[in-house]
């Protein structure tokens, strides 16, 4: 089989869905701040955030494969894509169910507004501090969370060091093909990109995270899962089927979803990611 | 609050955000190093709590959400 296959495969996707739900979100505020200061700010601050984020995933991807024990480093890196992919599980299937508020950009891209003018601010052609500054907070923060998954997921996904760091470089390849598909897709439509299955991906990278988690994890432990890396694939399933069963199990405590016609609507935003 | 505490308190919300979760993602590899390496137990029996601890774990996480909720439909 080539370099692109089983758990290498897996990293890849996971990687890229998981990059497309935090560059969607942090979109949202490069574009208000495009909007309301300028272009210019808007491009230095996420310019400069991609670039640190590139640099803390040169830097501890390569500490991670170079020197940590691939048991320790498993045992490690399963127990944070099981909290990472729980935390991610647990708010989509909120979502889902309708305990939760669908995550929503325009409304979020309208608060942001508000907040921006109210802070006086205008569009000019000088770069403005604050643009710089809001736009690179935006892009780093969201942009943390996948540097770690990119980091952990390429590192835990071979057993020898080349193989290891190729992973860790397919794992960047998923996520800078994210960040460019939002950013030639936010070029392009300048609006907030509301038709982005933001929950889905989440729910799918969810899945997928406690599934890679759990494998790693047990692995690091001495579990010897039957089947190999094919075992990865039962767990995704049975992930899958939990998941399915909570959503409808919580589905009787929350409020019925919007209609096209719009006479049922849950609250904007509960919460803000 | 002080900036040590800030710190920590992000690095949490970073990483879990979720006492609950947390604590299963801890008791998850605690009582499957336990069972494996010290007990020296059956692998299947190792790999069955493994994975049941985690969903546990989220079930109890979604059940505290949903705690003194009235039914809605």
């Amino acid at each position: 089989m080539g370099l692109l296959s089983g758990p290498l495969a897996g990293v890849l996707i996971a990687a890229f869905l998981a990059s497309t739900v935090e560059f969607v979100e942090a979109f949202t505020i490069v574009l208000v701040v495009g909007v309301t200061v300028n272009w210019k700010s808007a491009f230095i601050g996420m310019a400069a955030a991609t670039v640190a984020l590139i640099v803390l995933v040169g830097i501890f991807g390569t500490a991670l494969v170079v020197f940590i024990p691939l048991e320790a480093l498993r045992t490690a890196v399963g127990f944070l894509l099981i909290l990472f992919g729980l935390k991610w599980l647990k708010k989509s299937v909120l979502r889902y169910s309708g305990v939760k508020a669908l995550h929503d950009e325009e409304a979020i891209y309208e608060e942001q507004m508000a907040e921006m003018r109210a802070r006086g601010e205008r569009p000019s052609n000088n770069v403005d501090t604050f643009g710089v500054v809001t736009s690179f907070k935006s892009v780093l923060l969201e942009g943390l969370e996948v540097a770690f998954i990119v980091i952990t997921f390429g590192s835990a996904s071979a057993s020898n060091v080349s193989a290891r760091a190729a992973g860790i470089a397919y794992a960047a390849i998923g996520a800078a093909a994210a960040l460019i598909l939002v950013a030639l897709s936010g070029a392009l439509i300048r609006a907030p990109l509301q038709r982005v299955p933001e929950n889905t991906l989440k729910f799918v990278v969810g899945v997928m995270l406690t599934s890679f988690g759990t494998f790693w994890g047990g692995e690091g432990i001495g579990v010897n899962w039957p089947g190999g890396d094919w075992f990865l694939l039962a767990l995704v399933a049975f992930y899958l089927l939990v998941s399915f069963a909570l959503v409808t199990w919580l589905r009787p405590y929350g409020k019925p979803r919007a209609t096209t016609s719009g006479e049922t609507r849950t609250p904007a935003i509960e919460e803000a990611h | 609050m002080n900036r040590a505490l800030c710190a920590l308190k992000a690095t949490y919300n970073f990483f879990s955000g979720d006492a609950v979760l947390l604590s299963a993602a801890i008791l998850t590899f605690l009582l499957g190093y336990l069972l494996a390496q010290v007990l020296k137990a059956p692998n299947a029996l190792v790999a069955v709590a493994f994975v049941a601890i985690v969903v546990i774990g989220l079930c109890v996480s979604l059940g505290r959400e949903v705690a003194g909720r009235p039914r809605q439909r």
